[in-house]
């Protein structure tokens, strides 16, 4: 949060982006080092049975797989520090074009799911505190359980029976109907998914919420609140939950990247075109070039929620400076 | 207050939300398919993956065609050709009047330009390719020589008979050689091809739109689209399935066959597949190589309760590496391998294993066309321990799984799904000792006999012949018992009762040239 020397926010803000240099270039040793190392050989994949070994042997001169590794490293490091993340291996286009077009339904879906984690959360949270031991209290918290402990694949499939199999209220899979399209549209088919990817964050918000809140109701100032004669919602607005906010807040950060993580389970289940539907099938593939380039999205968006959730800080509590 | 207002704003979002669906209704003369996955590319050359095919083979043709629903050829883009005493000469007369999609002319020449993109590694357009070009299906070609505008000779280095359904082939489908000079690489998302629909828009990871072609040589489609999803969880595509969000599909949950066939609104179709699903044995393992080992664990496998409880009868049982759809050219009068424990002990006892012995087991997590691995080789270990094998499973991903495969292991499981109608290509590719890894004959099994009959059916030319080798080659097979012979996967494809006129080819293809809505 506060930070050393002078300068004030944007000061600080640039310094930050600069830390983020060395944290991106260990994701990327990383990404590269764990992808490659995992057996597994995308000539073999690519080219299937009917290839020779002639027909592998060149295609791994061309990739330059026949080259050490560090050398590997060194060619795509150089490439990426120049703005060309290089192109898929199978797909043969260039990888950034195709990550950022990916990264566009990931962004819909995290936003989705975002939304209904907070709306969920905090207001079953909020209930929790203020009706703290009742019946309602104990409901949203057993509900909140159960939510955290819920895999999303799971989730994911239990809606797609009930509520496009069964009920029919929402479509299966896609972000879009195949003909017609529209914002209604991709809301349409947007429930089902964010539900499934929000659901695990809205239990983790609720029950921080909750702490956080019944921390706060028992101050002091809350008493003299009351006292004053102030009504219970303008006591709980105003002065509990501004206060109990920066936890909530901190945690919202993490939710980020906990979301854009399990995107990639939920995208998969429900065919949304996103990020991390492509990152399971080029892993498969071990399509290299696009796995590296999808990762580093993610870790640097990481990275920029993480800087934008500490200058937020600042605009919720005054309190905090960042010189 | 706020929370009550976001509150509202949610609720207005999703009525948004449930009233958009309702105006969701399919078009009339748009057929919706439901994918596993998109297709990967476009460049009919380098297409290798069963989903890309899917969708090419309706954007271009080859010369030579397949009869829908078998494996006969019949003429394609070629009306008709011949070929030399020798079986060295193959001479095609080509279709008049046919136009790419751009408009330019089908001709000897552009067979002739597309051929040698890919045979001639220092041509300008070789590196249009992505990745190099897979040399089995043009490595044995001499040259392409122009005879006249309608007329190509393609002459071959040594007779290889299977090359005619090479051609048929989408590795050898014929593109529009102006589109090639034009797009270079990105011909992977630009197809232009001569078949009865081309590529109206491809949203990468949401939808490939194909349009009619009304100039088509062969007649106008009656469908004015073809949408093609890809949907990769098998709950989903059922569900769309069965909400009408799509009107055909592929693999979805055995499960639930029973209640698709139940549903009025939907048919289920099935036909058997040259699909085969086996477990390679080792033949160089100090154990395995004995062949009774091998023929008493095929004994030891009970492949009808498999096929019937894992499987929910989506497979027939398989008794050699070709299935029925092969017509004259499979045996049945081959070394069979009912379930018998008791006389897969007795054999075990007389190789000198009374007490049975270990092995290793590779299994994939899951794969193209592997059906249900893990669960299938559960059973296989559990029903090889009655006989006293011990099997170590040992699961991997199915991309590090393929490296292994290939890896000499003791057993592993494996399927094969030939790309191409000649018993060649199920029979040479993975039992020759010309196939030792990196190509498939991964148990490395050799039988000179074998060798010989498998060397001489690719040179062999008329039908009559060539059914007498495949023949006693497969009876070789059978009794060497180089696989555990498990079982042959039959297609099964789940359609709206909308869609008329849809019929099953043996390769998976899914074919809508004939097919209409009603």
């Amino acid at each position: 949060m506060a930070a050393v020397g002078g300068g004030g926010l944007p000061a600080y803000a640039l310094r930050r982006l600069l830390l983020a240099v060395p944290v991106l270039f260990g994701v990327s040793v990383l990404v590269f080092a764990v992808l490659h190392l995992a057996p597994g050989d995308p000539a073999a994949i690519m080219l299937g049975a009917q290839a020779t070994k002639e027909d592998v042997e060149r295609l791994h001169r061309d990739l330059g797989l026949d080259q050490p590794l560090v050398v590997q490293y060194l060619r795509w490091i150089g490439q990426v520090a120049q703005g060309d993340l290089g192109r898929s291996i199978p797909l043969g286009r260039a990888v950034l074009p195709e990550v950022l077009l990916r990264f566009k339904a990931t962004l819909v879906l995290t936003a989705g799911a975002l939304a209904i984690a907070v709306l969920l959360g905090l207001a079953a949270g909020i209930i929790s505190a203020v009706k703290q031991y009742s019946w309602l209290d104990r409901l949203s918290m057993g509900a909140a359980v159960t939510g955290v402990s819920l895999p999303v694949f799971w989730t994911g499939i239990m809606l797609i029976i009930v509520f496009a199999l069964q009920l029919r209220w929402f479509p299966s899979s896609g972000m879009s109907s195949p003909y017609g399209s529209g914002v209604g549209d991709v809301l349409w088919h947007l429930v089902l998914p964010a539900v499934t990817l929000g659901t695990a964050s809205a239990a983790a918000l609720a029950r921080l919420t909750r702490s956080s809140v019944l921390e706060i109701i028992r101050q002091d100032y809350v008493r003299s609140a009351r006292a004053k004669g102030l009504a219970e919602r303008a006591v709980i607005a105003r002065h509990v939950l501004k206060n109990a906010i920066n936890p909530i807040i901190t945690v919202l950060g993490v939710q980020v990247g906990f979301l854009l993580g399990g995107a990639i389970l939920t995208e998969t289940v429900f065919s949304w075109p996103g990020l991390g539907s492509m990152m399971v099938r080029a892993i498969q593939a071990r399509d290299y070039p696009l796995v590296q380039g999808g990762v580093l999205l993610i870790a640097t968006t990481f990275v920029v929620v993480n800087l934008a959730v500490d200058l937020l800080y600042a605009i919720f509590d005054p309190r905090i400076r960042y010189d | 207050m706020t929370t009550r207002r976001a509150w509202m704003f949610a609720l207005v979002i999703l009525a948004v939300a449930l009233a958009s669906g309702a105006d969701a209704a399919p078009p009339k003369d748009a057929i919706v398919i439901g994918l596993l996955a998109e297709p990967v590319t476009m460049d009919p050359a380098q297409v290798t993956d069963l989903n890309s095919a899917r969708v090419t083979k309706r954007i271009f043709e080859g010369l030579v065609a397949q009869e829908l629903g078998s494996y006969k050829l019949i003429p394609g883009l070629a009306r008709s050709w011949d070929i030399s005493k020798d079986g060295l000469t193959y001479t095609f007369h080509l279709r008049p009047n046919v136009t790419f999609h751009d408009g330019t002319p089908f001709n000897a020449e552009a067979v002739k330009f597309c051929y040698e993109r890919q045979l001639n590694e220092d041509g300008p357009y070789y590196k249009t390719g992505t990745y190099p070009y897979v040399k089995g299906f043009l490595g044995n070609v001499q040259g392409i020589e122009v005879v006249n505008p309608l007329t190509v000779q393609i002459k071959l280095k040594t007779p290889l008979t299977p090359f005619l359904q090479y051609l048929a082939h989408q590795s050898l489908f014929i593109y529009s050689p102006d589109a090639l000079k034009k797009y270079g690489k990105d011909i992977v998302k630009n197809p232009v091809g001569t078949g009865p629909f081309k590529l109206e828009t491809w949203e990468p990871g949401v939808k490939v739109v194909l349009a009619r072609n009304d100039r088509y040589w062969g007649g106008a489609p009656k469908l004015r689209q073809a949408i093609y999803v890809p949907i990769i969880e098998a709950q989903a595509r059922l569900a769309a399935i069965k909400t009408g969000e799509i009107d055909l599909t592929i693999d979805v949950p055995p499960d639930s066959l029973d209640s698709l066939r139940k549903d009025p609104n939907i048919t289920v179709a099935e036909a058997n597949s040259s699909a085969v699903w086996y477990v390679t044995l080792n033949t160089r393992h100090p154990i395995l190589k004995d062949k009774r080992v091998r023929q008493a664990m095929n004994l030891a496998i009970n492949k009808e309760a498999i096929i019937r409880d894992i499987l929910k009868g989506t497979a027939i049982v398989s008794t050699g590496p070709m299935s029925p759809v092969y017509g004259p050219f499979r045996e049945e009068k081959t070394t069979q391998y009912p379930y018998d424990p008791a006389k897969a002990k007795a054999l075990l006892k007389e190789a000198g294993y009374p007490n049975g012995f270990d092995v290793t087991f590779f299994v994939p997590e899951s794969g193209s066309g592997m059906q249900q691995p893990v669960e299938m080789g559960t059973v296989i270990q559990a029903q090889l321990l009655a006989v006293g094998i011990k099997a170590k499973i040992q699961t991997m991903e199915w991309g590090a799984y393929l490296k292994k495969y290939l890896d000499a292991p003791d057993m592993a499981e494996m399927s094969w799904n030939p790309s191409i109608g000649d018993p060649d290509h199920v029979t040479y590719m993975l039992l020759s000792s010309d196939r030792f890894p990196p190509a498939f004959n991964s148990g490395f099994f050799q039988n000179p006999r074998v060798d010989e009959l498998l060397r001489k059916g690719r040179t062999t030319v008329g039908d009559a012949e060539r059914v007498a080798i495949y023949k006693e080659a497969q009876r070789i097979i059978a009794d060497e018992a180089p696989w555990i012979f498990i079982d042959h996967g039959r297609q099964i494809i789940i359609h709206r009762k909308r869609v008329q006129g849809f019929k099953l080819h043996p390769n998976f293809d899914l074919v809508l040239s004939q097919v209409w809505l009603q």
